[in-house]
């Protein structure tokens, strides 16, 4: 039980880091601002007040959004690696997103008023992420090489790109500006207002998880383990799919592809706190990967006068050297 | 106590068929017969993984397709042949698993499962393996782990598939003589399918053959019958 005291420790020190880098997030910008102006931001509000205005409407929903979907789509990566016992798993490789991302794609760029509206977005990506999470489960069970599931769900995203290149061929400048940022990922995108309903969304799966912490933690022996403890294997698998489908589609929705995060985060997590046991690798998922979204927002925010990076390019920048350490560590 | 009568066992087609045969507790019942007719599909089957092709198990006056997944989990625990070690999963958290009927329901462990934990590493003789990740053990580590984990699951009934396949002459006497010591001491029924008959032998076991001639499981006496089986 000596793993128990610095696994609270890691987590402690992370919380913590979540917590300077967000005020840090708040109170630094462009524009200076003081402490005051913060506390009335949150608590006081006055939208005359350019300073208050610049934190509540800009930076809060921004920094918002890096722990939301830090954490989201780390955990959804752990629940891909176990599912699949995959190391290499993850919403983005496996194309889940690319669920999302096609069903985003035909509401921008078609312009078919339903897909426009807000909730038929976030309903839409929703339903592509859990469509193609089902297809990839469906997959891996004829599909049992590793290697061959990753180059599966990297082929599903080529089909996807496909499909929405012929989309943009065919659509209007206004459209297609609006989707080409979107598909660079961006945390700027929500407003404050968004914020309640996407918060919610993501406690409320995260709640869903932790039901599953026990079924995740036998899995890891495989599927006839956990149907031997006397789990309904197809429904906890069903289960798993769609957890990882609301996480991922609702991040995507809001903020586009975000790659890599979910497939770098887990593998961090299982190697800094040593264990299996998902109720820690749970909250471990949730911290660090807000913090590592955090720390990528930061690091936008510092060169954005140099040079604006889009988000998706930053985590691919530095997840897929990531991936390739994990590639030559543990499938040599 | 578990009743098989007039059943067919298989996957698609049919591989061998069983009359009447039971399984009883405080007994280490050992199933035999060549590779690939059947002995593995046979304990899945036991375990409600497989469905008979034809005919019904019952265990304790209950036919088995009754009971839920459950249900079955709390009265028989399973073996597998061959066990692989996962990174990071200490032995403790890997005997905790088997105690997942007992634990709550974010899988946090009370004081009666630590003792459970403990009292089985004692038996096994494994205490010293505690804190190891189970990809760091032996293969005879590992088996005797994973015969931990069952115990601790608390069952009625344990089936373990070739449990000594992959030990050596020390460990596969060691397995024998524990299953041997629970299955007395516990009132538990153990039925374990396997090639090493020679050992088994010098145990007070019982033995079962699925013969070659008629496909069908026999309750045999004694090692000639085994001798004529695979003579033949």
């Amino acid at each position: 039980m000596k793993g128990v005291k610095s696994h609270a420790i890691l987590l402690f020190s992370v919380l913590a880091g979540i917590f300077s880098l967000s005020l840090y997030g708040l109170l630094f910008g462009d524009i200076p601002t003081e402490f005051n102006d913060l506390y009335h931001a949150l608590l006081d509000y006055s939208d005359r007040e350019v300073n208050q205005v610049i934190i509540r409407e800009i930076r809060l929903p921004r920094i918002m959004m890096a722990i939301i979907s830090g954490a989201a789509l780390s955990v959804a990566g752990m629940l891909m690696q176990t599912l699949f016992q995959n190391p290499l798993a993850g919403p983005y490789v496996l194309g889940i997103n690319s669920g999302s991302s096609l069903m985003v794609a035909l509401g921008v760029l078609s312009g078919v008023g339903f897909f426009n509206s807000e909730l038929g977005l976030i309903g839409s990506a929703l339903l592509g992420a859990f469509v193609f999470g089902l297809f990839i489960l469906f997959t891996a069970s004829f599909l049992r090489n590793q290697i061959g599931l990753l180059l599966f769900g990297v082929m599903l995203g080529s089909f996807v790109s496909a499909i929405i290149t012929i989309l943009e061929a065919g659509s209007k400048a206004e459209a297609l500006k609006s989707f080409a940022l979107w598909s660079m990922g961006s945390l700027n995108n929500v407003t404050v207002e968004q914020i309640p309903i996407i918060l919610g969304v993501f406690i409320l799966t995260c709640f869903l998880t932790f039901f599953i912490v026990k079924p995740l933690n036998i899995l890891i022996l495989g599927e006839e383990e956990c149907r031997l403890m006397g789990y309904d294997i197809k429904k906890i698998r069903i289960l798993i799919v769609f957890i990882t489908a609301l996480f991922t589609g609702l991040i995507t929705a809001f903020c586009g592809p975000i790659a890599f995060v979910g497939l770098a985060v887990p593998n961090l997590t299982r190697m800094l706190f040593k264990t299996q046991n998902h109720m820690i690798l749970l909250l471990a998922n949730l911290l660090f990967g807000s913090f590592f979204l955090l720390i990528c927002d930061l690091t936008i925010q510092l060169f954005s006068d140099v040079l604006p990076i889009p988000i998706n390019a930053l985590t691919s920048l530095i997840g897929a050297p990531f991936v390739i350490y994990i590639l030559i560590r543990k499938l040599r | 106590m578990i009743t098989i009568k007039d059943i067919v066992i298989g996957f698609d087609n049919d591989l061998f068929a069983i009359d009447k045969v039971d399984f009883q507790k405080g007994k280490v019942h050992v199933v035999t017969g060549r590779n690939g007719i059947g002995k593995s599909a046979f304990l899945r089957t036991l375990t409600g993984i497989l469905e008979p092709i034809k005919g019904e198990i019952v265990l304790d006056k209950k036919p088995l397709g009754k009971y839920s997944n459950r249900e079955i989990s709390s009265k028989i625990s399973f073996v597998h042949s061959i066990q692989n070690g996962v990174s990071f999963l200490s032995v403790d958290a890997y005997l905790m698993l088997g105690r997942s009927n007992f634990t709550n329901m974010i899988g946090i462990a009370s004081e009666i499962d630590l003792k459970a934990i403990e009292k089985a590493k004692s038996i096994f003789g494994i205490d010293h393996l505690s804190q190891k990740y189970t990809n760091q053990l032996s293969s005879g580590e590992l088996q005797l782990c994973a015969i931990a984990k069952a115990y601790v699951q608390e069952t009625e009934f344990i089936l373990l598939d070739e449990p000594t396949a992959h030990l050596d002459y020390q460990n596969k006497k060691k397995v024998y003589e524990l299953l041997k010591q629970i299955s007395i001491d516990q009132n538990k029924g153990i039925i374990i399918s396997t090639h090493d008959l020679d050992l088994a032998f010098k145990f007070p076991f019982e033995f079962f053959l699925i013969k070659e001639s008629d496909l069908k499981l026999h309750k045999i006496d004694g090692f000639s019958a085994i001798e004529n089986e695979f003579n033949t």
